[in-house]
């Protein structure tokens, strides 16, 4: 990335509490989301801001341990921490903050959060395959959807609906092409730099200037496709990370294995490829939306073939040399679902894989950074 | 451990015979270690002592006996599988293993380490071959409590074919429709893998059974907040355990007789602790044989455990389904309304169950609560904070443990829970 462009990241991102702070001050809302099933198409629509909450760093887990167990997940325990000690503005910010049933940790954690910000609590079924869960889902999204119309006092209708998937579509086009540059070989851009533009632009008030500028970055990784430029060579293995969300604070593992000497083409989790599913915007919004977010192919979800399914695409769009699975600890459902991606990856790929299980200290850095190292070994030979 | 030679029959089930061999010696010592030394148990335990020597043994062969007629047998791990249906089509319901530690080796090769106890056990019963249960049933259900089952069905399910059903997470009126939806299709699955139709005669037959051994336990349960305690906290932990696998005639009269006796033994004031022992209401996790860990910590440094607030305990046995239901509609209505009233901590808000550890705590007179977690089972261990501030604003002393089935820190637990009842003797 050039320095104009990460100067602007810098600005805009400098830009955004203060945009954020001035709205609400001119009478809009906030809504707090956590988690990729939330639609926020919704508060798109209400006129209010969507604003992603704090979660990916490790300093408010300490505070969280007063309340909740050790052995807990520290996605969860950041959350909750970051709520406790009042050191998210965006959490401060909001009216509204929405949770989900995704997992029991947060399901239960939101029940205490709830003392800090009203909070609207979306129940996500745990299938997709039946007729009854979709429909279920629907039912969900029509609740939070009046919620949403309450809490603003603006009325959610169709057309703003559509206007609102125009929008996040943009954003989901945007952030696919961004994500898409590491398929040429060798990749214009590290794993790193990816992942810091996508946090960033994912916390911007306005979403066209994050579609903008990650246009604008796209553009001029196309324009240069000049393999001299690459940070890699061709010979760089590709690696392919999948499971549990990252974003800045918790990229650990993605900095040590690129620090390592691979390149990390593909982030195959909620903060990456899985956020880029389009929303049909031929059928009822509603409709359209429910089947979109629903499909999210998260573990929470059992079975959950569709994790398998665009694995298997990423894995030969990408031309992936080897598998890596992240789980957060006590995260229980990627912790378990790992042995059916190791025996997918294996026996379909014949690929290297590796399952790391850690938090978002720094405290297994060096046991990690052997780990992968070992692991890089065997994908090169 | 068992007389007759039930070798065949294992061998038949596919059970690994010589781990089978030494799992049963294990048992056998601890329940002789445990159960055997303690003093002046009613004259009724004799029953389950046998039913627990014959666990493996004629109950296994009644269940095949079952089986050659043309009966199912139905296996499952957690208490919002409606027995009703299954006693319906006149199959058989049986809790499968998972109270041990056993075949670890095998489960971790499928599960991760930190996964929790329970699921570790089911598991690995299944993979090291050690669960006659489970090799008897013809059907596995699983439900989607929490995270750790969910997945692990997925998994079992290569195994032995796994039938989920799915829980709501909350219990508004959209919940129960889901729920009873899944109640339907259960009810189809059971009907089609039996050959046989549920109908409003069978079905109110099977809730009579199921109410009439929820009604014994219950009264076990009451007669329980006696002083001094007529019976101690590890046999009603067993008599609640078996209830799951018995017959559930032959297990409902034999308990009544219990009863009786301890009714009898209440008008004498006999008792097998003494009057101002302390008494400790158990919540949280569910405890399944041989898992008796706990109560046997508690109950042999000076106190004595008065209720179980668990699924192996009294929250699968307060509620009865209403039987006033006429149509086969109105009595998959009470049922669905039943087991909606279940208040394990996978439910969120669950402050329904915060409440009611505090009823019980009075009801039971008990000096304090010693709340109870496998480790890793998330929705219990993150509860237990409320359920601690809860009682704490009562003055009720709490203890939270979190533990799983290996004895590495039954030393650590001895002290912590002596020092807890110091505490609360004070």
């Amino acid at each position: 990335m050039n320095l104009v462009t990460f100067s602007k990241l810098q600005q805009l991102s400098e830009q955004n509490l203060p945009n954020i702070a001035k709205a609400k001050q001119e009478g809009r809302k906030v809504i707090g989301f956590y988690c990729l099933y939330s639609p926020i198409e919704i508060a798109v629509a209400a006129n209010a801001i969507p604003v992603s909450l704090c979660g990916t760093r490790n300093e408010p887990i300490e505070a969280a341990e007063k309340v909740l167990p050790r052995n807990l997940c520290p996605l969860i325990k950041s959350s909750y921490g970051y709520a406790a000690t009042d050191t998210c503005p965006y959490f401060r910010f909001s009216d509204l903050v929405v949770g989900e049933t995704t997992c029991d940790g947060k399901k239960k954690m939101f029940e205490l959060l709830a003392k800090f910000r009203p909070i609207h609590i979306l129940q996500l079924p745990q299938t997709q395959e039946t007729d009854g869960a979709l429909s279920f889902w629907y039912d969900e999204i029509v609740k939070f959807k009046k919620k949403v119309e309450k809490v603003t006092g603006v009325e959610i209708t169709d057309e703003r609906l559509s206007e609102a998937i125009k929008l996040t579509n943009q954003e989901r086009k945007a952030k696919k092409a961004l994500m898409d540059l590491p398929k040429m070989n060798p990749s214009p851009i590290s794993g790193i730099e990816l992942l810091t533009v996508m946090f960033k632009t994912g916390f911007f008030m306005d979403k066209r200037l994050g579609i903008a500028l990650m246009n604008e970055i796209v553009d001029e990784f196309r324009r240069k496709g000049n393999p001299a430029e690459s940070p890699f060579h061709p010979k760089t293995p590709r690696i392919l990370v999948t499971g549990v969300p990252v974003g800045l604070g918790s990229e650990k593992v993605v900095r040590l294995i690129e620090k390592a000497g691979a390149n990390v083409v593909c982030l195959e989790n909620c903060s990456g490829y899985r956020s880029v599913f389009m929303i049909d915007e031929n059928k009822e919004p509603l409709q359209a939306m429910a089947e979109k977010y629903l499909s999210t192919p998260c573990s929470v979800m059992s079975p959950n073939p569709g994790r398998i399914k665009l694995l298997d695409e990423l894995i030969e769009d990408f031309s992936v040399d080897g598998v890596i699975d992240l789980t957060w600890q006590a995260c229980h459902t990627y912790n378990i679902e790992s042995y059916q991606i190791e025996k997918f990856v294996s026996e379909k790929w014949g690929l290297p894989f590796l399952h790391l299980e850690t938090d978002y200290s720094e405290s297994d850095t060096e046991q990690l950074r052997v780990r992968i190292e070992a692991f890089l070994e065997m994908v090169k030979s | 451990m068992t007389q007759k030679d039930y070798r065949p029959m294992w061998k038949e089930l596919g059970l690994n015979l010589v781990g089978h061999d030494q799992l049963l010696n294990v048992l056998g010592q601890a329940y002789k270690d445990i159960y055997m030394r303690q003093e002046n148990r009613p004259k009724g335990m004799q029953y389950l002592d046998f039913v627990i020597s014959e666990a493996h043994g004629l109950r296994i062969e009644e269940l095949m006996e079952t089986k050659k007629k043309g009966n199912k047998v139905i296996g499952t791990f957690c208490v919002y599988v409606p027995e009703e249906l299954i006693l319906a089509v006149g199959a058989t319901c049986v809790g499968l293993c998972a109270g041990a530690e056993i075949g670890i080796d095998e489960a971790e090769k499928v599960l991760p380490r930190n996964t929790c106890a329970l699921i570790k056990s089911f598991m690995g019963f299944k993979l090291a071959g050690l669960c006659p249960y489970i090799q008897a049933s013809d059907l596995v259900v699983g439900e989607t409590t929490c995270d750790g089952k969910k997945k692990a069905y997925e998994i079992l399910n290569d195994y032995k074919e796994t039938y989920v059903m799915e829980i709501p997470q909350m219990k508004t009126e959209r919940d129960r429709t889901l729920w009873r939806g899944e109640i339907i299709q259960f009810k189809d699955k059971v009907e089609q893998l039996s050959g046989r139709k549920i109908t409003s005669e069978n079905l109110r037959e099977g809730i009579k059974i199921v109410n009439n051994k929820r009604r014994v336990l219950q009264r076990l349960s009451s007669l329980r907040e006696a002083i001094p305690s007529p019976i101690s906290g590890l046999d009603a932990l067993l008599v609640n355990q078996i209830a799951f696998y018995d017959d559930p005639l032959r297990f409902t009269k034999s308990v009544n007789d219990l009863c009786d006796e301890i009714e009898d033994r209440i008008k004498k004031g006999i008792g097998v602790v003494k009057n101002g022992t302390p008494r400790i209401l158990v919540s949280g996790s569910p405890m399944a044989v041989p898992n008796w860990k706990i109560p046997y910590l508690i109950e042999t440094s000076g106190a004595i455990v008065v209720a179980e607030e668990s699924c192996v305990g009294e929250r699968s046995t307060r509620d009865l389904v209403d039987e006033s239901g006429k149509t086969l509609d109105e009595m998959i209505d009470a049922i669905t309304d039943r087991y909606m009233k279940i208040d394990c901590a996978c439910f969120t808000p669950n402050v329904e169950r915060t409440d009611h550890i505090l009823d019980l705590v009075k009801e039971f007179k008990a000096d304090g609560v010693i709340h109870y977690s496998i480790q890793f089972c998330t929705p219990y261990t993150v509860e237990a904070y409320r359920v601690e501030k809860a009682l704490q604003e009562k003055g009720i002393p709490m203890l939270k443990i979190e533990t799983d089935y290996g004895m590495e820190d039954v030393g650590q637990l001895k002290t912590r829970i002596e020092a807890f009842l110091e505490m609360v003797k004070k």
